[in-house]
């Protein structure tokens, strides 16, 4: 494994006027290459996680936090399920939105609008550059959501349900997408309850429950309770258990 | 309806700086306005620009609801209740300098209004941001210019999409004066509340998209400005600072 890109060594954090804390006691570290799947149910502290390893918490959101924080990442980018909330509200076409970022470092015109028609490519959303971003349906927004975190070159990239509003294909695409990221040099962390899609893209799982680390490690070995993982239990398949239906597939297959 | 129209007028097409200064020109001149004379010259002057903006209609209609209570207000508080002389006006007296007072104090907002209706139905947002990048106009001070500027077209459509997932759940917006001022309830503490929780992920969003990063942005699509519009702003501010001048020097125009 690489150096740790983010480190977090007994972090506890609590946000304000909450009588529990959201993670308690996390000893964790994230590294370049890595897309790591963050599992738990809600009021785990996933997002909270997300929050704190991308810089975001307490700086931004309040509380207190605990513990030490070591981070190397300088453009993180984060995107939550919800991508209506996530817009500029300054910008009146899709390619202006997702060149918000690059436009804001500065760069030549020319290599601003490469970079956002590049993301949008990526996420396939280019044909929807001149569009207003208030006219778009749900998932075409979660898609120029995304590619405006991509336009930001994150060296780490955090996503909280990602695909909530996208169709099955688009997640599928975004899923696959996430390895190539993490190739590219960037650790990609996802928490969101579709377990099947994001085991698929994962390199390593993290099982969260009352804030508190619970499991870590690859995702066949910490993800054990996924519908298809029943299935296969049940059926009596050894472990390392099938997550989700392809697996299942070649696993009979076999 | 108050804000952005889509067009083509000469407004429409100028740079975003232009019509905002020929606005606060205005807005100027009129404080430094005395007689009714003048300011009715001045509302003169707002309608044109609302006409050269082909969007009169659009911006008289609420600039005469939004002033019509302060009108009655004035008329009746200085012409009815002003000092002397008073002449009669048909079946009723009214004092003259009251009048006056009244014609100058309401031709000043029906012309600030007027004004101002206008520049939001001509000017661009998008263009504005724009205008103002190229001008390397600090990211906090842009924000807060445009999401005002925007405010009042994203509440309504906020408030647009409520009332209906309420009436879907069976609020009934008709009935007596009471029943609507009770249905007021279930739309605004949800158009509030959601407003405020939506700030905390949009805060979130905008810092990590570096919305804080200091130096200057660039701007996509910067509008294209001219000597000629250039020279129309620096005139409609002399002239504002030329009816302060008169004002000043005892004779207000």
């Amino acid at each position: 494994m690489t150096a740790p890109l983010v480190r977090l060594e007994g972090a506890t954090f609590c946000f304000s006027g909450a009588d529990e804390p959201a993670l308690d006691s996390v000893t964790v570290a994230f590294a370049r290459g890595e897309v790591v799947l963050l599992a738990g149910a809600p009021g785990a502290g996933t997002t909270t996680l997300l929050l704190v390893a991308g810089g975001f918490a307490p700086r931004l959101v309040g509380g207190t936090l605990g513990g030490a924080v070591c981070s190397d990442a300088r453009r993180p980018a984060i995107v939550f399920a919800t991508p209506w909330t996530q817009l500029t509200g300054l910008c009146h076409t899709v390619l202006a939105e997702v060149a918000f970022a690059p436009a804001g470092a500065g760069l030549p015109r020319e290599e601003v609008r490469d970079a956002a028609e590049r993301s949008l490519e990526r996420m396939g959303a280019l044909h929807l550059a001149a569009r207003d971003p208030a006219t778009l349906s749900g998932g075409e927004l979660q898609r120029v959501i995304v590619a405006a975190a991509l336009a930001m070159d994150p060296d780490i990239l955090l996503l909280d349900d990602p695909a909530a509003e996208l169709d099955p294909a688009g997640a599928d695409d975004l899923y696959a997408l996430l390895p190539r990221l993490a190739a590219a040099g960037a650790a990609v962390l996802v928490a969101t309850p579709d377990r099947e899609r994001a085991a698929r893209a994962a390199s390593r799982a993290l099982a969260l429950e009352a804030g508190r680390v619970v499991a870590d490690g690859p995702p066949a070995a910490v993800l054990s309770d996924t519908p298809v993982a029943r299935i296969a239990r049940a059926a009596g398949c050894p472990a390392p258990l099938p997550l989700d239906v392809d697996a299942l597939v070649a696993r009979v297959a076999r | 309806m108050i804000g952005y129209r889509a067009g083509t007028s000469p407004l429409h097409r100028a740079h975003p700086y232009t019509p905002l200064a020929l606005a606060s020109a205005l807005l100027l001149a009129v404080f430094a306005l005395g007689s009714p004379g003048a300011v009715g010259c001045a509302v003169l002057a707002a309608a044109l620009l609302a006409l050269t903006g082909n969007v009169l209609g659009y911006s008289a209609r609420p600039a005469l609801t939004l002033g019509l209570a302060t009108w009655v207000l004035l008329l009746v508080l200085h012409g009815l209740l002003g000092p002397e002389p008073f002449a009669a006006l048909g079946p009723v007296s009214v004092s003259e300098p009251g009048l006056r007072r009244a014609l100058v104090l309401g031709g000043r907002l029906t012309a600030i209004l007027l004004a101002f209706l206008t520049v939001l139905a001509v000017v661009s947002p998008a263009r504005l941001v724009e205008a103002m990048t190229a001008r390397g106009v600090p990211f906090a001070r842009m924000y807060l210019l445009v999401s005002s500027l925007t405010l009042v077209p994203r509440m309504r459509a906020r408030a647009a999409l409520i009332l209906e997932a309420q009436q879907c759940r069976g609020l009934r917006l008709g009935g007596s004066p009471l029943a609507r001022v009770l249905a007021l309830g279930p739309l605004v503490l949800p158009l509030v509340l959601g407003a405020l929780a939506e700030v905390d992920e949009q805060v979130l969003a905008l810092d990590a998209r570096g919305a804080g990063l200091p130096g200057p942005r660039t701007a996509l699509e910067p509008p294209a400005d001219s000597a000629l519009q250039r020279g129309l702003r620096w005139l409609g501010l002399a002239l504002a600072a030329a009816a302060f001048a008169f004002r000043f020097a005892g004779h207000p125009l």
